[in-house]
């Protein structure tokens, strides 16, 4: 007689049926005749540019639309069998974990192991065994250590984790995540793919991941579906949806697929090690012969030090400076200067060493990437050089005055226009500086993310500047969060010419392939301290995790860009004997 | 890394930290109800003292200092738009003309003793605030809604998490004021304070909505843990019931506040001065006898 589960019909974890859906108020639909299963086990990546509906779609999936946004629905989604119009989010919470954009709305609890222990106590575990579920999921995301923290001292990455842990805990068939690594580091975000894959394979959860850096999960995923305007634009295998972006959207294919077509090599990637056995295949593997790409001027050679420079070393200091010098503003001098610095924080539990006596010096129109993986100490140094942060030791000076923009650009709109923003001469300059060009009776609420981050770094140059002239240091802390490549490829831009102008960028980032595209030097922080500081192609290339996916295919030292790669590849075909 | 808001719960041992939540509602609900309902400029003032002392008493002092200053500011702007708008009284000290909206504008010294008094009221509630903010665990409130209105977690959301989340947001908020350019339109406390109220609502929905997630609507399991008791609950229940019922009564049989129009006229007795004394010296109820100075300030 067969048994009884195996002659019932397995229930998809997901199945969404013609949906569509509108926001209260919203002139157009985030959702637009959406159909879609998803099979117990599978492994989904939601790919699409900003505001293509993803996180829309992951929201029905969790029965917070129309619970709680509202809005008009059509259609209908089940998650394990469960129709989302008659279940709430709460009533699904057993079969469902959701994992939102931004982590701090997903704090409810004062400790990190009250977080954790809620939704087990809510679902009536005992604690013999709440105790144990929260131990394996700490020790599974790397967070034990954080149990006893006060949430509110968290910071984005650590409350990413925290908040994903929370989704996980009670061990729901279908995971859903907006954007997980957002805040993450490249380390962190590696091994948090990769946990999901583990989770995925021998839990058999079903996870729907949207994300933007597709290069970081697409290698982890047994099937890609693209969004574009609210509906499905494309739903098949990675492989097949990269030979698809290619031509139809560029901007959503990885470094490693670009540059496999730019060469002119078939089959595209999906992820290093797919690439890595394409071109060993093909016989254009690593060449021991093979040259590094030469540092630019006035940059340390590879090899020197971590990435190049190591603390206490001039050498590229004194080139560059000069070399800089010679085109920029020299009106200030160095646009930062930090020696000796030490910065002290109390996270809560006591007083601790977030700046660990760091020299860093920064020179007019230098593009730098200030890296390191969470918690290395990049918002608090770019806070004590906006003046935020006192320091107990040591010394931090920006002669030229500095414009810092924080990581929710939102908390610099406060007023109903943005001539109620920025009025007069100084505004005017401010716009003009950040290429905004806009109406004032504009809403701030109504702009893009890119105009409302460009809205709000106007904002903080106003009157910082003198006539054209920008103030000595622009620092931005992480702005690419929830952008897609466009948005990126939009904020290279605007650095370049800010830098052009003659204000040294700092941009605190743990987006390395965004740091490839707008770098030219590379700051990395431990804990603290200065390990790395160097041109972008050393210090991106040679590691692990802080480098980019080109340079991890082809492992040639100072190859960090599609641009480049495509040319090694096309330099090895030709080299390549004929057969 | 983040340093901790003035405001923000910091779990430590201590009466207050330790004591039920019934018990310590109880206490500081006391003198929420003698800001809220005197109006004896002397009964407020020590109704401040009395709660920023336990304030001080359970480590909160940063909490105390920060919503003393806010107070402060709030009874400032009170007394200020009293004196403005209201043109009642005989004392008539500034004749300022016509006004725009607000017509003649006569400022009297009855006025600026009324905003004074309503000043008051605002600062004494925010001290208490601030202490319940600092000193009860939202966590221990959050169980304790869900006992009680687990349907409700907006409600339940609304009334153990909008404190905390106002005081972040504040923070944030003031930083990214802090760092506009100096040619950007300032931003006043008002704007400051529009924003933050219309963005905390947003957020406390949206923990809201997570609380969903987490489960919350789920019914409460059967044998599901009460909270356990602690030894300094009977002492903040007697302390507390001392207080409220002094508060009441107090208002039941009427102890004559400040009367401030047509003409001033506040003659505090000795009622007044043992309620003052009896509320200014309740506040030592969270100090903990022999204890060193090893505990970590907030």
């Amino acid at each position: 007689m067969a048994d009884a589960t195996e002659s019932r019909p397995r229930q998809p974890a997901l199945s969404i049926e013609a949906m569509g859906y509108r926001y209260a108020g919203a002139p157009i639909r985030s959702l637009d005749d959406v159909s879609l299963t998803v099979e117990p086990g599978e492994f989904v990546l939601l790919a699409g540019r900003s505001g293509s509906g993803k996180t829309s779609l992951l929201r029905a999936a969790c029965g917070l639309v129309p619970h709680f946004h509202g809005g008009e629905l059509e259609g209908r989604a089940s998650v394990a069998g469960r129709d989302t119009r008659d279940f709430g989010p709460g009533e699904l919470a057993d079969v469902v974990g959701y994992v939102a954009q931004d982590p701090e709305t997903q704090v409810i609890s004062t400790t990190v192991a009250g977080e954790l222990d809620l939704p087990l106590r809510f679902r009536g575990d005992p604690p013999a065994s709440r105790a144990r579920a929260i131990e394996e999921v700490a020790l599974a995301l790397n967070i034990a250590h954080l149990l006893p923290r006060a949430v509110a001292t968290l910071s984005g990455g650590e409350l990413q984790r925290v908040a994903l842990a929370v989704a996980l805990v009670t061990r729901p068939p279908l995971i859903l995540l907006d954007e997980p690594t957002s805040q993450l580091d490249p380390v962190a975000g590696d091994e948090l793919i990769w946990l999901l894959r583990r989770l995925n394979e021998e839990w058999g959860v079903a996870v729907i991941l949207a994300e933007h850096r597709l290069e970081r999960c697409l290698a982890a995923a047994d099937r890609v579906v693209s969004m574009d305007a609210g509906r499905i634009a494309f739903d098949g295998s990675p492989r097949t949806f990269l030979e698809n972006a290619v031509h139809s959207d560029p901007a959503l294919a990885t470094p490693a697929a670009r540059m496999f077509s730019k060469a002119g090599i078939d089959p595209l990637p999906v992820g290093v090690r797919d690439a890595r056995a394409t071109l060993r295949v093909r016989g254009i593997d690593a060449d021991p012969t093979e040259e590094a790409e030469p540092p630019s001027e006035g940059a340390p050679r590879p090899g020197q030090g971590a990435g190049g420079r190591g603390p206490g070393d001039r050498t590229r200091s004194r080139a560059s400076r000069f070399r800089l010098g010679l085109n920029r503003s020299r009106r200030y001098g160095r646009a930062l200067t930090s020696k000796g610095l030490w910065i002290e924080l109390d996270p809560g539990d006591g007083p601790l060493d977030v700046i660990r006596g760091l020299d860093l010096d920064i020179d007019p129109g230098e593009r730098v990437a200030l890296m390191g993986r969470n918690g290395a100490g990049k918002s608090t140094l770019l806070s004590a050089a906006a003046g935020l942060l006192e320091p107990v030791k040591g010394r931090i000076e920006s002669p030229g005055g500095v414009a810092l923009l924080t990581q929710d650009p939102g908390d610099f709109l406060v007023r109903e226009s943005i001539g109620d923003e920025l009025s007069g001469p100084a505004g005017e300059a401010a716009l003009e500086a950040v290429g905004l060009d806009l109406p004032a009776e504009s809403d701030p609420r109504d702009l893009s993310g890119g105009e409302r981050q460009r809205l709000a770094l106007a904002i903080s140059l106003a009157g910082r500047m003198d006539g054209q002239q920008l103030p000595g240091l622009i620092a931005l802390d992480e702005p690419t969060r929830g952008m897609d490549r466009g948005l990126k490829d939009g904020l290279s831009a605007l650095a370049a010419t800010l830098a052009e102008r003659g204000a040294a960028v700092l941009i605190a980032t743990h987006d390395v392939e965004f740091a490839v595209s707008f770098a030219e030097r590379v700051v990395l922080l431990g804990d603290g301290e200065l390990i790395a500081d160097a041109d972008a192609g050393s210090v991106l290339s040679g590691g692990w995790y802080f480098a980019s996916e080109v340079n991890r295919v082809l492992d040639i030292p100072g190859v960090t860009g599609v641009g480049q790669g495509a040319d090694r590849l096309l330099a090895r075909i030709a080299r390549r004997p004929v057969s | 890394m983040k340093s901790l808001s003035p405001l923000a719960y910091v779990p430590r041992k201590g009466p207050l930290q330790s004591a039920g939540l019934g018990p310590v509602a109880l206490y500081l609900g006391a003198y929420l109800v003698i800001c809220f309902l005197s109006s004896d400029p002397l009964v407020l003032i020590a109704a401040t003292v009395g709660a920023a002392l336990a304030g001080f008493g359970a480590h909160a002092g940063r909490a105390v200092g920060f919503s003393l200053r806010l107070g402060a500011f709030l009874a400032i702007s009170m007394i200020v738009v009293n004196g403005l708008v209201t043109s009642r009284g005989e004392t008539v000290l500034m004749r300022l003309g016509e006004w725009p909206v607000l017509g003649r504008v006569d400022v009297t010294a009855e006025a600026l003793a009324a905003g004074t008094v309503i000043g008051l009221r605002a600062m004494g509630t925010m001290v208490v605030i601030g202490v319940w903010s600092a000193c009860v665990d939202p966590d221990r409130l959050l169980k304790a809604m869900h006992r009680s209105a687990r349907r409700s977690a907006l409600t339940a959301t609304l009334i153990s998490r909008l404190v905390p989340l106002a005081a972040g947001d504040q923070a944030r908020l003031s930083r990214a004021a802090g760092l506009r350019g100096p040619g950007a339109e300032p931003v006043g406390k008002i704007a400051l304070a529009h924003r933050l109220l219309a963005g905390s609502l947003d957020r406390a929905v949206d923990v809201a909505a997570t609380l969903e997630l987490r489960g919350y609507g789920q019914a409460v399991p059967v044998g599901a843990s009460r909270p356990a008791r602690s030894r300094f609950d009977r002492r903040f229940r007697i302390v507390g019931s001392i207080l409220m019922a002094s508060a009441v009564g107090s208002i039941v049989f009427g102890l004559p506040g400040l009367a401030t129009y047509p003409g001033f006229e506040y003659s505090p007795g000795p009622v007044s001065v043992a309620l003052a004394g009896l509320f200014a010296i309740g506040g030592l109820a969270t100090w903990q006898r022999g204890r060193g100075a090893g505990g970590r300030r907030n």
